[in-house]
């Protein structure tokens, strides 16, 4: 709309010259409402002071030194070429693209301008990028943490995905780090990524952890669960451990306050809470064990939150610490164990935990714990917690494999290698998976005997009188997933005299029905 | 989980991961007072193996606090679990 008065460009003109001078009136107002808004809730000592309380609540203090710095710095600060435009020096701590990407989280009182400088200024470790590591990742890579440590050996696979969100159908094979780094780049391009492909040792740790401020134990054994502490007390750093099984998650920040092992001020260690690593047998993994998706994602996050409250530390400090007495100096949270129980009533429940246990191996005066025990391989975590190997519990002549299994469902008579063994009459196959597994596919005419009924052996003893009104002459074939549950069972089928003094033939599939797919039936589902 | 007050005369105890797997129970009414150090004792003869196979790595928590039952038995402080007690059994999670 081209205009031809020369009047109606002289007002088009004056407008914007007007809304100009008013949009500077209002940033001016902001302003001036800023400082006076200081001026009057802290003086100018007070404001320092605070500063210096929160600081030196629980965060080490080169953090508050980093961050002070970076305010400090702001003006020699090199600034990104879009704005050297600008002849006055950078006035403003942080990028536009910055102050835009975290806006939603620097106006809350909590984060705010000093926050997000020390998320910036920050370097956190991850252990595990799995169900725990991928959440925990992105929210901290979205809330701008500037320097993100990603350590795992292991490859993305398939039974993965329902639940380790960075990871796609795309980076199947993929190691899990290079999986995840992809994702957190295309996410948020301005946090440093670093990626350990390979699975954490005693003896890489301490170089490991030596540039971070922060760890996140996102792993899945009590070996690195133990190691990771460790490391994080010998080292002075805070530890925000999660862990996720089934329906129930557990959460705790460790070693926070961390102070040198011997001082007692310091926050408890993961051998504090739990000095005995359960029994190996015990140990079962989501693979064994089964998760849910959201169960273990809502612990990722909340690490990614607890990373965040220790790194940006406390701003809205009239709300949080009124007063900043003496409680707020020493540890404004004491240390607790959250648990999370998805089907339960009610759902969280925080426990307070004791502070470091005076016999402590890790952080106590008795520590035997060290640096150098540590870095040269000398304290055996494997062995600490116990080792399983496969269950090699049966003779040759009590086990079958899948071909002679095969072979004796094809024929109406058992074939004569094996009817030599077992006997001529076709055995009842009893599958030992729980029933849950059982229900989602099964040997055609096998019957289902839970391990966990066998194995606990209580009062209930229903299953054997299950399997003692089988005829006794039919031989027993035990199946379970992998082959070594059906071992064990055939041993307490035994003890509980079911093989008649040798007149009954009481053994298992060698292998298990993995054994079955990978032989004999393809088709047959692997979950 | 049951998070209701037990019967008079009892104080309830949770069951949380591999202890839950273990009784196949969330939750369970057991009679009070009870020395916390007696408390394993009492499972195990409710659930044999118990001890060994989950309760020898537990956190035991009486109302959300954690107890030490190792400097218990050193006499030091003999906490009896009280009427309406929650107690809770925590094994450790490693998974993930």
């Amino acid at each position: 709309m081209a205009s031809n008065n020369p009047l109606d460009s002289t007002i088009e003109a004056l407008r914007s010259q007007i809304s100009a001078c008013e949009a500077q009136l209002q940033a001016l107002k902001l302003q001036l409402a800023e400082a006076e808004a200081r001026a009057n809730s802290t003086g100018p000592s007070l404001l320092s002071t605070q500063y210096d309380q929160d600081m030196t609540n629980g965060v080490p203090n080169a953090w508050q030194t980093d961050s002070l710095s970076v305010l400090g710095q702001t003006n020699n600060e090199s600034n990104p070429p879009s704005q050297a435009l600008d002849q006055s020096p950078q006035k403003w701590p942080l990028t536009n693209d910055e102050y835009k990407r975290y806006g939603r989280q620097l106006i809350m009182p909590e984060i705010g301008l000093r926050g997000q400088l020390r998320l910036r200024a920050a370097s956190i470790l991850i252990i595990g990028v799995g169900g725990l590591g991928c959440p925990a990742a992105a929210y901290l890579a979205g809330a701008g943490v500037g320097k993100i440590g990603l350590v795992d050996g292991d490859i993305v696979e398939v039974s993965n995905l329902h639940r380790q969100i960075l990871h796609s159908t795309a980076t199947l094979g993929m190691l899990k780090v290079d999986s995840a780094v992809s994702y957190l780049k295309a996410l948020n391009p301005g946090v440093e990524y670093v990626a350990y492909r390979e699975r954490l040792t005693p003896e890489s740790a301490i170089e490991t952890f030596q540039s971070y401020d922060l760890v996140l134990d996102c792993t899945d054994t009590p070996a690195s669960r133990y190691l990771i502490s460790d490391a994080c007390v010998l080292l002075g750093k805070p530890l925000v451990s999660a862990s996720a099984l089934r329906t129930e998650g557990q959460l705790m920040v460790l070693n926070q306050p961390a102070r040198p092992p011997g001082d007692a001020s310091g926050g408890p260690c993961y051998r504090c809470v739990f000095p005995k690593p359960p029994p190996a047998a015990s140990v079962v993994s989501c693979g064994e064990g089964g998760i849910l998706g959201p169960v273990v994602g809502v612990m990722g996050v909340l690490q990614a939150l607890e990373a965040i409250k220790l790194v940006a530390g406390r701003t809205g400090t009239e709300s949080v610490e009124p007063n900043g007495g003496q409680e707020s100096q020493t540890n404004p949270d004491p240390p607790s164990l959250l648990l999370f129980s998805a089907y339960g009533s009610p759902q969280f429940r925080s426990i307070r935990l004791r502070s470091r246990k005076p016999k402590c191996a890790a952080c106590s005066t008795h520590a035997t714990v060290t640096p150098e025990a540590l870095a040269s391989g000398s304290l055996d975590y494997v062995q600490f917690c116990g080792f399983i190997g496969p269950v090699d519990a049966l003779l040759p002549s009590e086990r079958l494999t899948a071909y002679e299994l095969a072979a004796d469902l094809a024929n109406t008579d058992m074939h004569e290698a094996t009817a030599r063994r077992v006997g001529t009459a076709r055995p009842v196959i009893v599958d030992v998976r729980e029933k849950v597994q059982f229900d989602l596919c099964s040997l055609q005419g096998s019957t289902n005997v839970p391990f966990s009924e066998i194995s606990t052996g209580g009062e209930s003893e229903e299953w054997l009188a299950k399997l003692r009104s089988v005829s006794p002459e039919q031989p027993i074939l035990v199946v379970c997933r992998l082959g070594n549950d059906s071992q064990v069972a055939v041993k307490k089928m035994k003890e509980a005299g079911l093989h008649g003094d040798g007149k009954r033939w009481v053994g298992d599939l060698r292998g298990g029905l993995r054994a079955w797919r990978e032989n004999v039936d393809p088709e047959f589902p692997d979950y | 989980m049951a998070s209701s007050k037990p019967p008079q005369g009892h104080f309830t105890l949770l069951y949380f991961a591999a202890a839950s797997s273990f009784t196949k129970k969330s939750s369970e009414i057991f009679r009070a007072p009870l020395p916390a150090r007696d408390l394993f004792q009492v499972l195990e003869k409710r659930y044999p193996g118990f001890t060994e196979k989950v309760l020898s790595s537990c956190a035991v928590t009486v109302n959300l606090e954690y107890i030490d039952l190792d400097e218990d038995q050193d006499g030091e402080n003999s906490l009896v679990i009280k009427e309406g007690d929650e107690v809770a059994v925590i094994p450790p999670v490693s998974s993930g």
